[in-house]
């Protein structure tokens, strides 16, 4: 039973990735006055990529072409560590620090992709890339300082009940939720960090690191960013949302949860600007801030 | 009595140095039974052979030996095919500095672990000038040999204390008696010898000598250097000041904290402004002791609160990550001597591409860059998951500010781990791939030179796939933990996320169909490109360097050259860099007051022997007046 929704969980939450991504863009494009593509655009995109011809650069190696599936594997290794029915199978991985050290191993790949393509963009990338990373992982473990602090280990799994338990008031739950989202559209790539819808070289960051892929590699690339996508929204929801008994209902829950929280990023997006690349290290330790002040809000005692 | 003869046969070996391959063949034979005495040694604790009155091996001590053992024999593996000039010197003066490093560890009473621990500062200093002929070679072997030498002081007095509140010179009676001292002695003790050993493991800011004594040494002894030699100061502050005094003051602990958490977030900062490899590895080897000394913090606030938990979890983290930190160092080490020795450069900024030229280094290269940013599935991500987990036990266990501190502390080393990721794809990017930058020569690298950078990325794999026997060996190695052994969770499932990890890359590489791929030329917005267009060592880290401002202080100067030069430059010269503030602002201070002493003190001291006579009358003479 267990396995069985786990693994329809991660089947569906992959298979829905790009499907997430087309409600945040529709939401956007309607923001903008536009009618936008169709919610499945995602998918023709994909479709038709994977079909194009597949071409590396002179002088790159073997690590070029075996990025994409590394970041994809690691990515979809994040999906699968999610308890989609509330719990998971006690011998599958399901450590919340193993999340970020795939993150990072994720990031790696892409940063040394970039440097192996040989030209400008793909350094320009790698370094970006890599200089946020080194923003957001300390900005991610403060944002779950709450968990730490109450639950006292690092599972993901019984995250929610434990901190249902001890009924925190809205102000720490609250601080806490918002330094995640500020944490999610960093690491997902979105508005105010990077805009994924742009092409133009002083404004990209990911989008440096494939700007020499093609075919079946972009087609990769594209996934994964979904993936991403929907994996770090899931992640959020699980130690800060509700939880139902019953595993089907959960596993309703969380996809109605990611879909409304896609529409919800579409409508943030198209509020904000993208911030400048040298002022991020603010945005970050603003999120980090906030983190912690969640957790000292809670440990002070001051609220219990 | 076993022990004994291991190091008669080590010095030895030292008169063989002008044979080479019969002295490389019996150092190496020397390291591999290093090897078995510590695997002898782990498995089997109370052996009557391994223990006795002046040498012993108890299982902390072997677990170090161990870290020796796999360190030496790569190294000396290894150096069946590095080339070197003055192989003569270093065949004398090896030996000898692998046999003081297990009288380091073996010893049981203050002045054979004195005289070893001078032996192997004096050995290493002529290991470090054996390219005495190169700029700069000598000064820094100078630093290295003070600095070890402040170390020593340090350490003698500390030792001599602990050796007169006890009332014996003997270790073994210190184990049993040591923490019942009184707590002002300890904290005497843990001052002295902390900062002993902090500068021999080369804690900021003790660690100017590093940087310079471990790049311009031979790779094989950069490599035993960073791997091990360093680590016995890690094994001094657990042998010693953790499970031989028992609970101190927590100041003590917090102290071992912040200088963890000083240590590895600067250490990785400075490493990333580096372009040369031996010197950029060397910044990382301060990273990693600083990330040793966090688990060592837990280690001891675990002590002091009584939280078994935090003990086993401190103790784990810190020890295996001893243990990993010198098996991916040593494997990178190595690894830049190749580079070296292919190219005849170290400066990423003239390097490139060198995937192609050698492949299998490349390779343990990429391994030993994985394994040390701590990703999975290797052996450095096991480690610093348990030094995560020990952190967010303070943050989650506590009230008030030590939750806070905690996460502090835990943030840190995230932020360290996130600058070692940038860093090596850093290194490994601009070195090994993309295209040449200039050209250098190619040598051929002989088979004995990557076989043991591969074997080493064999073990650190390995070791992170399967963590569960080494972590259980680490938990039962503190006699009063063993009975907490147990209760070390470790749900980190690492052998299934390698799997995982391993099986789902493999099905999409399939499907991607990663050999069927058209080599095409790259897109730079249809402008001609070239290897200069490519982003550089220094271009790579401009973000970090200007976020990082405040502890950089970066500097440049760029000059515009030709007639008309201001408008229509011909050629630019760009010079930049960062200000070394320690050297600047602590030791320059320092030197300047050392030479203003010993100028004044020529007046006392001119030379004339009469005047040393009339010191010695003098002497006498006051002497007879006080004692009489």
């Amino acid at each position: 039973m267990l396995w069985g929704v786990q693994i329809v969980g991660v089947v569906l939450a992959i298979g829905l990735a790009p499907f997430f991504m087309g409600i945040a863009q529709t939401v956007k494009a309607r923001r903008q006055g536009r009618r936008g593509p169709s919610v499945l655009q995602g998918y023709w995109v994909l479709a038709k990529t994977w079909h194009k011809e597949t071409t590396a650069p002179e002088f790159s190696s073997w690590i070029f072409r075996l990025a994409p599936s590394m970041s994809l594997a690691a990515l979809i290794l994040i999906v699968a560590s999610i308890p989609w029915s509330g719990s998971v199978p006690s011998v599958w991985p399901h450590n919340l620090l193993v999340v970020f050290f795939l993150l990072a191993l994720e990031r790696f790949w892409v940063g040394l992709a970039g440097m192996d393509s040989a030209g400008t963009f793909g350094g320009l990338g790698a370094s970006r890339v890599t200089t946020l990373g080194t923003g957001i992982e300390p900005a991610m473990l403060a944002a779950f300082g709450l968990l730490w602090a109450l639950s006292g280990h690092t599972d993901i799994q019984p995250l929610a009940p434990e901190l249902a338990r001890r009924s925190l008031g809205a102000l720490p739950w609250g601080l806490a939720a918002l330094s995640y989202v500020f944490v999610l559209l960093a690491e997902a790539g979105r508005i105010p960090v990077d805009n994924p819808d742009t092409h133009l070289e002083l404004t990209m960051m990911h989008e440096a690191t494939v700007l020499e892929y093609s075919g079946r590699f972009l087609a990769q690339s594209q996934i994964a960013v979904a993936v991403k996508f929907t994996a770090v929204i899931a992640l959020g929801w699980v130690w800060l949302g509700p939880q139902l008994a019953s595993p089907w209902a959960n596993l309703g829950l969380r996809l109605i949860e990611l879909s409304v929280s896609s529409a919800a990023l579409g409508w943030v997006e198209s509020r904000f600007v993208k911030l400048r690349y040298f002022q991020l290290p603010a945005y970050l330790a603003m999120a980090a801030g906030v983190g912690m002040l969640a957790l000292y809000l809670v440990v002070s005692g001051g609220l219990n | 009595m076993l022990i004994l003869w291991i190091v008669a046969s080590g010095l030895l070996i030292s008169l063989t140095a002008s044979k080479r391959l019969l002295s490389l063949g019996l150092t190496l034979a020397l390291s591999i039974i290093f090897l078995v005495l510590a695997v002898w040694g782990l498995w089997g604790g109370g052996s009557a052979f391994l223990a006795g009155p002046y040498l012993a091996l108890t299982p902390v001590r072997a677990w170090f030996l161990l870290v020796l053992g796999v360190v030496s024999t790569m190294s000396s593996w290894y150096r069946f095919g590095y080339r070197q000039h003055d192989e003569t010197a270093t065949a004398f003066w090896l030996p000898l500095f692998m046999v003081s490093m297990v009288g380091v560890i073996t010893a049981q009473t203050v002045w054979i672990f004195m005289t070893a621990w001078e032996v192997m500062a004096i050995t290493s200093f002529f290991l470090v000038v054996a390219h005495h002929d190169r700029p700069g070679v000598v000064k820094a072997g100078y630093i290295y040999l003070v600095m070890s030498q402040v170390s020593a002081i340090a350490i003698l007095s500390g030792l001599l204390l602990m050796a007169s509140a006890v009332h014996s010179m003997h270790f073994g009676v210190w184990a049993a008696d040591a923490r019942y001292l009184p707590l002002g002695v300890k904290s005497w003790i843990f001052g002295l010898l902390g900062l002993g050993f902090a500068v021999k493991s080369g804690i900021i800011p003790f660690h100017v000598w590093l940087p310079r004594a471990h790049p311009v040494a031979p790779a094989p002894v950069s490599s035993l250097m960073s791997g091990a030699m360093i680590k016995l100061g890690v094994f001094g502050v657990v042998q010693f000041l953790l499970i031989d005094l028992g609970p101190t003051n927590v100041i003590w602990s917090v102290m071992l904290l912040v200088m963890g958490a000083v240590s590895s977030l600067l250490g990785v900062l400075y490493a990333l402004m580096e372009h040369d490899l031996k010197r950029l590895l060397a910044y990382h080897s301060i990273e990693n002791i600083g990330i040793i000394f966090l688990g060592l913090g837990v280690m001891a606030l675990g002590i002091d609160w009584h939280r078994p938990f935090l003990m086993v979890v401190g103790l784990v983290a810190s020890l295996f990550h001893t243990l990993n930190h010198a098996i991916f160092k040593s494997q990178l080490f190595l690894a830049a001597g190749a580079v070296e020795q292919h190219t005849g450069t170290l400066d990423a900024e003239l390097l490139g591409g060198l995937i192609r030229s050698m492949p299998g280094i490349a390779v343990g290269f990429l391994m030993g860059s994985m394994a040390i940013s701590a990703l999975p599935p290797f052996n450095g991500f096991i480690s610093e998951w348990v030094t995560f987990r020990g952190l967010l036990s303070i943050a989650g266990g506590s009230t008030g500010l030590w939750a806070v501190f905690g996460l502090g502390m835990a943030m840190v080393l995230a932020l360290t781990g996130a600058l070692a990721g940038m860093c090596f794809v850093k290194a490994s990017g601009v070195i090994f791939l993309g295209q040449p930058r200039q050209p250098v020569s190619h040598r051929v690298i002989p088979r004995s030179m990557t076989w043991p950078i591969l074997g080493l990325a064999v073990v650190s794999l390995a070791l992170g796939v399967f963590p569960s026997p080494m972590v259980h060996v680490i938990a039962s190695l503190a006699p009063a933990l063993r009975a907490h052994a147990a209760a070390t969770p470790l749900p980190l499932q690492a052998t299934v996320v390698a799997l995982a990890l391993v099986v789902v890359a493999a099905v999409a590489a399939l499907l991607a169909r990663v050999w069927d791929v058209r080599e095409a030329p790259r897109w730079n917005c249809g402008r001609e490109v070239d290897a200069a267009m490519q982003f550089t060592s220094s271009s790579f880290t401009k973000a970090v360097r200007t976020t990082f401002a405040v502890i950089y202080r970066p500097h440049r100067n760029l000059t515009r050259l030709g007639t008309q030069s201001q408008d229509f430059p011909e050629r630019l010269s760009y010079h930049g860099g960062t200000t070394p503030t320690w050297e600047r602002y602590l030791y320059r201070p320092g030197y300047r007051l050392a030479w203003t002493i010993s100028r004044y003190s020529t007046r006392m001291q001119a030379g004339s022997v009469r005047l040393y006579l009339t010191y010695l009358l003098a002497t006498i003479g006051l002497m007879l007046l006080f004692v009489h």
